[in-house]
């Protein structure tokens, strides 16, 4: 019972005080803030982390591998490929971050709108919402960006189509949470009409879960993204997306650097994500 | 009571077909939605070696020269009666080519389901039973396996195990072994949800008071799990099902292309990249309706499986009705 109470008194604190006794988060999730930093310098300034060029290359030293020169060692034309892995950077995670752009954008604007309208618009978004769920993600992701053409940039588009049907289930569910509360209705009688009570009740209170899932998203994106580069339906060589540097690696079976290391950047980025978002969800 | 449950059931139907046909139509638009004239293009490609006669039935049969709204009429009439059209590619019926593809991409997929199924027993059981320090090590494994690559998976267990360890090879891909080592491969990712599930369901149902009864009438923590933790916690998983075989499906797709398996998943791969649209419909519209026909299943069985689930319906009828 009393621990019933000291929660239900936790939350009325609000989350300023509670910051301060929280402290610094957990040494994991320092490391993964740490590790998407980089990936984040990787993409906006890849020259600063290597001087070697990620398309031409030195043939007399072709397939090398790892070493001090060649960290992750060098490919069939003897480009660097550390240097291939840091500038493919850009474009494996923008892309991602358009397709999390997308997924939140028209999922929300779903999302709000079935739950403040109700009645029709509900049902006929819910069903629209029920067909992007029936579709498997992957496979949705295929056939869109088959049809867009095989470029990242159609990938992220695919893949954030493939994520809005999650967004609008969640924007749906906050704002059915926060709709009939009664501070909400308390809003309506002082003469609050619907849009105050979207800015002012519904966007607050969701912005923390939706947060949450776009973060989760943003690891899962990469994942979606890599594998279609991976399949071949992203930009073409000498673009150097993650998933396409594996896929291109995989034919050299002597040099298995040349998948393993673009292999590792992806898992430690997506792992660090999921931390985060894990521990952003657990911070509530 | 059962007069409420047949109305739960036909509502339930009923909106199942309905998100079938919507579906349908959705593909469709996004296939047809296709730049330039790409389903001439197709046909006209030499590679092909399509007839002019070959070309002319099939526009005909496409309805190709006619607006887009008729295509879609006459394409989803065909399907509601189950034809499925001819492959542009091969000019082979779409239903032929996925009936032999289909054991294939079954054999994986239940191999698969049934590994997933293991393997999250196995975390959900060491995440509740191990001591402290390896039941978190343990409780972290979910988010490792949903953070590589399906991919990357499958390429490491072929070079350690084909290439060094030589347990099957790649030249036969339909061995027991090679189809095991590509259900790991797709049952990893898919274990990772449904152990998280497991594990948030079991930390609950430990916690009730029939399992404080159970342990103090002096049931070992294993028969516990067994008799009274397992049944509870699966109804939560059950409700994962239809999730859990979108992503089998959709995982197939980059699991037989790394292991060379001739199943579903190489033949969305073929038409994506020969542009064959019947063939790409069919398949969509047809995992749509197994996802559907899934869901549909679980959602009837749970209220079978837990009364609980019923109980609180009704509670929930009565007080909208009072």
């Amino acid at each position: 019972m009393t621990a019933i109470l000291s929660n239900t008194q936790l939350r009325d604190l609000g989350s300023a005080p509670r910051k301060h006794t929280a402290g610094l988060p957990p040494a994991t999730v320092l490391l993964s803030f740490a590790v998407v930093l980089v990936v984040i310098l990787w993409s906006l300034v890849p020259g600063l982390f290597t001087s070697l060029s990620p398309v031409t290359g030195d043939t007399a030293s072709k397939l090398a591998a790892p070493s001090a020169a060649h960290w992750f060692g060098t490919d069939y034309l003897g480009r660097d490929q550390y240097a291939r892995v840091v500038y493919g950077t850009a474009s494996s995670v923008t892309s991602a971050l358009v397709a999390v752009l997308i997924g939140l954008v028209i999922g929300s604007i779903i999302g709000l709108a079935s739950g403040f309208r109700g009645g029709w618009v509900d049902a006929v978004l819910g069903r629209f919402v029920d067909v992007l769920l029936a579709i498997p993600g992957f496979l949705l992701a295929v056939v869109i960006v088959s049809s867009l053409g095989f470029q990242t940039i159609n990938a992220a588009i695919a893949t954030g189509v493939s994520a809005v049907a999650v967004f609008a289930r969640l924007m749906r569910a906050e704002v059915m949470r926060v709709r009939s509360a009664t501070y909400v209705e308390a809003s309506y009688l002082e003469g609050g009409n619907r849009l105050h009570a979207l800015l002012g009740h519904v966007l607050p209170n969701a912005y923390r879960s939706v947060l949450v899932l776009a973060v989760l998203q943003f690891g899962t994106s990469i994942l979606i993204i890599a594998s279609l580069a991976f399949l071949g339906y992203g930009d073409p060589p000498p673009a150097s997306d993650w998933g396409l540097l594996v896929a291109s690696g995989k034919t050299y079976v002597t040099a298995p650097w040349l998948v393993y290391a673009p292999a590792l950047v992806i898992v430690v980025t997506v792992l660090s994500v999921n931390r985060i978002s894990r521990w952003l969800r657990n911070a509530k | 009571m059962t007069g409420d449950y047949r109305r739960f059931a036909l509502t339930r139907g009923g909106q199942a077909i309905v998100v079938v046909l919507l579906t349908y139509v959705f593909t469709f638009l996004i296939i047809s939605v296709l730049p330039g004239d790409a389903i001439t293009n197709t046909l006209r490609d030499p590679q092909h070696g399509l007839s002019e006669e070959d070309i002319q039935r099939i526009v005909a049969f496409y309805g190709l020269d006619q607006p887009v709204i008729v295509q879609l009429l006459l394409s989803l009439g065909r399907f509601l009666t189950g034809e499925l059209g001819f492959s542009l590619q091969s000019n082979l019926p779409v239903s032929q080519l996925v009936g032999d593809a289909l054991p294939s991409t079954l054999t994986l997929a239940t191999t698969a389901l049934v590994i997933a199924i293991i393997f999250a027993v196995a975390i959900a059981y060491g995440a509740q039973y191990l001591p402290g320090k390896w039941a978190a090590v343990v409780r972290s494994i979910p988010s490792f396996f949903l953070s590589v690559p399906n991919f990357v998976i499958g390429l490491v267990l072929i070079e350690f195990f084909a290439f060094r360890l030589h347990s099957f090879t790649t030249t036969d891909p339909n061995s027991p072994v090679a189809t095991l080592f590509a259900a790991i491969t797709l049952a990893i990712p898919v274990s990772a949800p449904l152990a998280e599930v497991l594990i948030a369901s079991l930390d609950h149902e430990s916690r009730q008071e029939y399992a404080l009864v159970a342990r103090s009438r002096g049931l070992t923590e294993a028969r516990l799990f067994a008799k009274h933790l397992v049944k509870p916690s699966a109804l939560p998983s059950v409700a994962m099902v239809a999730l859990i075989v979108g992503e089998l499906l959709g995982g197939s797709v980059i699991t037989e292309t790394i292991f060379g398996r001739d199943g579903i998943g190489t033949v969305v791969q073929k038409a994506v990249t020969g542009e064959d649209q019947p063939v790409l419909q069919a398949v969509v519209s047809l995992s749509a309706v197994v996802f559907v026909a899934v869901n549909l299943v679980a959602d009837l069985a749970s209220p079978l499986l837990d009364p609980r689930v019923k109980l609180r319906e009704t509670t929930l009828k009565e007080k909208v009705g009072a």
